[in-house]
């Protein structure tokens, strides 16, 4: 589940500008006609978080969730570089028929 | 003893043909094994070629079936027992093969492939194909000198080796013309895909992950297509894809990855767990990696999981250190609030407030914010706005907190000083605020504070020129005055007041409306005649009817103190015999329903303005079919304004036309007044009848307006102080005159006879009821039936009982004689609600 903050991408200490700037930015790429649903999560977003005010009745009202996932996300980051060459190709290739039976598939699929 | 004697040819033609049907329905049946046995039977009568076919189709469904379970070793013999019995081209031979490779039997796999042509391989075969393709790629058998050398299997494998060899020798830019020759039905269709993907790894993940989900799912590369698909994912969803592989194939995913130990070390324990994290285990992982997590988002996912663990408290203190006061009371108060315990919630939020009393500015502004937050999870509006006042003493420019305080005030049924001073305060706050300044216009209007509602509607028009509220007030405001100012001849200011109140762009209707003062102002101050025919003039723009006109050119001139006679004599005189449409009748009601919210007009102004028309509104309900709808308005509007002489009259009318409990309602309360002290008992029986069908026929109005009358009769019946005294010393007489009749009957007869009495009462209308009784107990003495409910309607109820136990049959040992003594000169001292069925 994310945040207000990160939905709008923007920091904690982003100021009311700068939070409505990213708002109406993400409405230009998501207007209420194309998904109305993103439309609506991107504007209850900003509804949290657009003064000082809601920001702090986020930040006291608002039970942390505790997000195993955005752990898991932090330890093995998509964008950790991978390694893909000839060699891990044919590993894959390798790996692919170690464990799989040469069954082929449909068995009403007979063929004369 | 004889012996059998040996079954003639007739016999045993006999036995085949049982046999034989016995064995195809076995076939049809699916049953293989059953009927392999018995084609075998019938085979050894005679070598019968279609026996022999079925008995080959048997064999290669068994086949299939051991194959799909993963036997396929008895697969493989099975359908070499088929290919025996069958003729060629043999079926399913590209399963065949495809067993013998799971087997590795490769002197069979040998001689098979030599048997393919390159028709069968390109086009038959196309599933075999694709895994021959995969197996030699990957050196699993070595067997392109057993296949076709002019199939097209065999000039993609090259373009498939050409595009591997390109890719070891780190060639990319030859890669793509040689995957570019395979065309689409190629048997490396998939490989093609899968290279692709790889190649597209990790700079552009998307759209590697979009080819990938091209690879079906029986595809022989699409093991490999997963891993791949893993190599490119992250954080959970990595781990759920390793959840499904196995450690070799973790293993690659790991390197590709080019995970280091601390985090392949964690991949161990979560995959080792698999979807069996407990929140102790995963606390626990958070504090143990936070080297991979980072610090802060570890305690943060730990203080939130305490609210699951809460025996983690000691290891968050010794790795994060001691949480802040405010912090734990924080989550403390939010952990209740989960749990809806926002009582709970209250108390924690308090001891959190007391912390943040020492924090200065930030710390007031949070308590304000909690203030606030624990008002809106208050019971009472009280509560809450108790919380709310208080909030402002610690964050003093909370508009939204004025707003809600006024509006509590506001809701108050009589205005008291504290609205009065918050209103104060909230204008000096916020000047300009639309919706103050609405407030505060309609609390001066309230208080006849025209001058005041004026400039504060002129202050809110200056913010809001289109508010129509305001320009309403403003000009109700005008008039008034202006009125104010006829009454007191202060002549010279009224023109001002009238061309003030016409310069308001509201409507026609206002207009007209200004019109009508300015004909007032004429007829007093200047030309009598001149200033009635402007008045007559305006009041007919004004309204549809001549009714209405008559009404409100009256009621216009009682408010001004003046005589309505010469003004009436400037309209259209009323026939006798004129009777008001249904659109007349209709504005009326408003008419009459605006004037009576108008705070200037007075009831008796009302009533004195309807006395000239009450004839014709008579004859119009007597003569004109209004529907049920219109009359229950006009009813509701003489409700009002406590006009019980139109309403008697109109009830009398509808009454007998429609069955609704609410015209009953209406009835009674225009017999007595709108006085529920004086409703008779009939009439109390008959409304309680009544509130049962409104309650059944869920009519809500009438329900609560039966149930208010009640009340107030209920209330006027009890001798004041009854209910003190009752309870604390059990009445002034505790000899109840029910408890001395009937006090002696078990419980469960009592109830059987009040049971009954209730079928009785709903069995026969009040009056019909009473002369039964009168007739049964007291020699028809009707007239002494109506003394003793006089003194004490329980009377009736006891009457009732003794009538119940008659009807049933039962003695109770009470005559119609010891009621009579029980209740004669007994006043009302119980309690009407001690009827079962009250």
């Amino acid at each position: 589940m994310k945040t207000p903050y990160e939905i709008l991408e923007v920091t904690e200490h982003a100021s009311d500008s700068e939070i409505k700037q990213a708002y109406l930015q993400k409405v230009k790429l998501n207007p209420p006609d194309r998904d109305h649903e993103i439309f609506q999560h991107i504007h209850s977003a900003y509804e949290t978080i657009k003064n000082v005010t809601s920001r702090e009745n986020y930040a006291l009202f608002n039970y942390p969730e505790a997000d195993f996932d955005a752990l898991l996300e932090q330890a093995f980051s998509t964008t950790q570089p991978s390694i893909m060459n000839a060699d891990y190709f044919d590993k894959l290739l390798h790996a692919s028929i170690d464990d799989k039976t040469f069954l082929i598939g449909n068995l009403t699929n007979t063929t004369a | 003893m004889k012996k059998k004697p040996l079954s003639t040819p007739k016999s045993s033609v006999t036995d085949v043909s049982v046999l034989e049907n016995k064995a195809l329905s076995k076939l049809n049946a699916g049953q293989y094994k059953e009927a392999i046995d018995l084609y075998k039977s019938l085979l050894k009568h005679a070598n019968n070629a279609d026996w022999r076919q079925a008995l080959a189709q048997c064999y290669l469904q068994r086949a299939l079936a051991f194959a799909a379970k993963g036997m396929v070793k008895e697969a493989l013999v099975l359908w070499e027992n088929y290919a025996q019995n069958a003729e060629q081209p043999h079926e399913a031979f590209d399963h065949y093969i495809s067993w013998l490779l799971q087997t590795n039997d490769m002197a069979k796999i040998k001689s098979c492939l030599g048997q393919l042509s390159a028709q069968q391989l390109d086009e038959h075969y196309p599933e075999l194909a694709s895994l021959l393709g995969l197996l030699i790629i990957t050196g699993k058998i070595s067997c392109q000198d057993m296949l076709p050398k002019d199939s097209v299997f065999m000039m993609h494998l090259g373009f498939v080796q050409e595009a591997l060899s390109a890719y070891r020798n780190n060639k990319l830019e030859d890669i793509e013309p040689a995957l570019k020759k395979l065309p689409f039905r190629s048997a490396f269709r998939d490989f093609r895909t899968l290279m692709k993907a790889a190649l597209l790894v990790p700079e552009s993940v998307e759209q590697a992950q979009s080819l990938l989900a091209k690879i079906p799912d029986g595809s022989p590369y699409h093991q490999a297509g997963a891993l791949l698909l893993a190599i490119t994912h992250g954080g959970a969803a990595l781990i759920n894809d390793l959840l499904q592989l196995t450690p070799p194939q973790i293993k690659i995913i790991e390197g590709a990855k080019n995970f280091n130990k601390k985090q392949i070390e964690l991949l161990d324990v979560l995959t080792k767990q698999k979807d069996r994290l407990s929140d102790k285990v995963k606390f626990n992982l958070a504090i143990q990696y936070q080297a991979l997590f980072g610090t802060d988002l570890a305690q943060h996912y730990c203080l939130a999981a305490l609210s699951t663990y809460p025996a983690g408290q000691r290891d968050f203190s010794k790795h994060f250190g001691t949480m802040d006061d405010f912090e734990a009371w924080r989550l403390k108060a939010l952990m209740c609030e989960r749990d809806r315990d926002f009582h709970g919630a209250e108390y924690y939020w308090q001891q959190g407030i007391t912390v943040l009393k020492t924090r200065g500015a930030d710390g007031a502004f949070k308590i304000a914010l909690i203030m606030r937050h624990i008002a809106a999870h208050q019971q009472t509006p009280e509560e809450a706005v108790s919380w709310l006042i208080d909030s402002l003493g610690h964050d003093p420019d909370d508009r939204e907190s004025y707003v809600k305080i006024l509006q509590y005030f506001e809701r108050q049924e009589q205005e008291t000083d504290a609205y009065k001073e918050w209103l104060d305060k909230s204008i000096k706050k916020f000047p300009n605020d639309v919706e103050m300044l609405g407030l505060a216009i309609k609390a001066a209007t309230r208080n006849k504070a025209f001058k005041k509602a004026s400039q504060c509607a002129q202050a809110l028009l200056k913010i809001d020129p289109v508010n129509t509220f305001a320009k309403q007030v403003l000009f109700t405001s005008h008039l008034a005055h202006a009125r104010k100012l006829i009454k007191s001849k202060k002549f010279h200011l009224v023109e001002k007041e009238i061309h003030q109140a016409e310069k308001i762009t509201i409507g026609k209707r206002y207009q007209t409306q200004a019109q009508l003062m300015r004909g007032f102002f004429v007829f007093v101050a200047e030309d009598k005649k001149q200033g009635s025919q402007l008045i007559a003039e305006s009041v007919q723009k004004l309204n549809d009817g001549l009714v209405c006109a008559y009404f409100c050119a009256t009621l216009e001139a009682l408010l001004l103190d003046l005589q309505s006679a010469p003004i009436l004599k400037e309209l259209p005189p009323l026939t006798k015999d004129y009777v008001m449409s249904q659109q007349e009748m209709t504005q009326l009601i408003k008419v009459i329903q605006q004037y009576a919210d108008d705070d200037n007009v007075s009831q008796t102004l009302l009533h004195k303005s309807l006395e000239k028309i009450k004839a014709i509104i008579k004859q119009s309900i007597k003569q004109q079919d209004y529907g049920e709808e219109l009359l229950l308005s006009l009813c509701q509007c003489l409700e009002r304004i406590q006009h019980f002489e139109l309403l008697r009259f109109c009830v009398k009318i509808a009454q007998p036309l429609w069955l609704k409990p609410i015209w009953m309602y209406y009835r009674v309360y225009a017999e007595v007044n709108g006085n529920a002290g004086k409703c008779s008992y009939m009439n109390f029986l008959r409304l309680r009848d009544g509130l049962n069908n409104a309650q059944l026929e869920k009519d809500q109005r009438a329900v609560a307006l039966i149930g208010k009358f009640l009340d107030q009769y209920q209330k006027s019946r009890q001798p004041s102080g009854f209910n003190i005294f009752d309870s604390l010393f059990g009445g002034i007489d505790d000899e109840d005159p029910l408890d001395k009749l009937f006090g002696h009957l078990p419980e469960d007869l009592y109830d059987q006879l009040a049971e009954k009495t209730i079928q009785i009462t709903k069995k026969n209308p009040p009056e019909r009821m009473l002369k039964i009784l009168a007739a049964e107990y007291l020699s028809n003495d009707v007239a002494k039936m109506f003394n003793l409910l006089n003194d004490d309607p329980e009377a009736l109820f006891a009457f009732l009982m003794l009538k119940s136990a008659d009807d049933l049959g039962i003695d109770i040992g009470v005559t119609a004689k010891d009621i009579a003594e029980c209740f004669e000169g007994q006043k009302a001292t119980s309690k009407p609600a001690s009827f079962p069925f009250f």
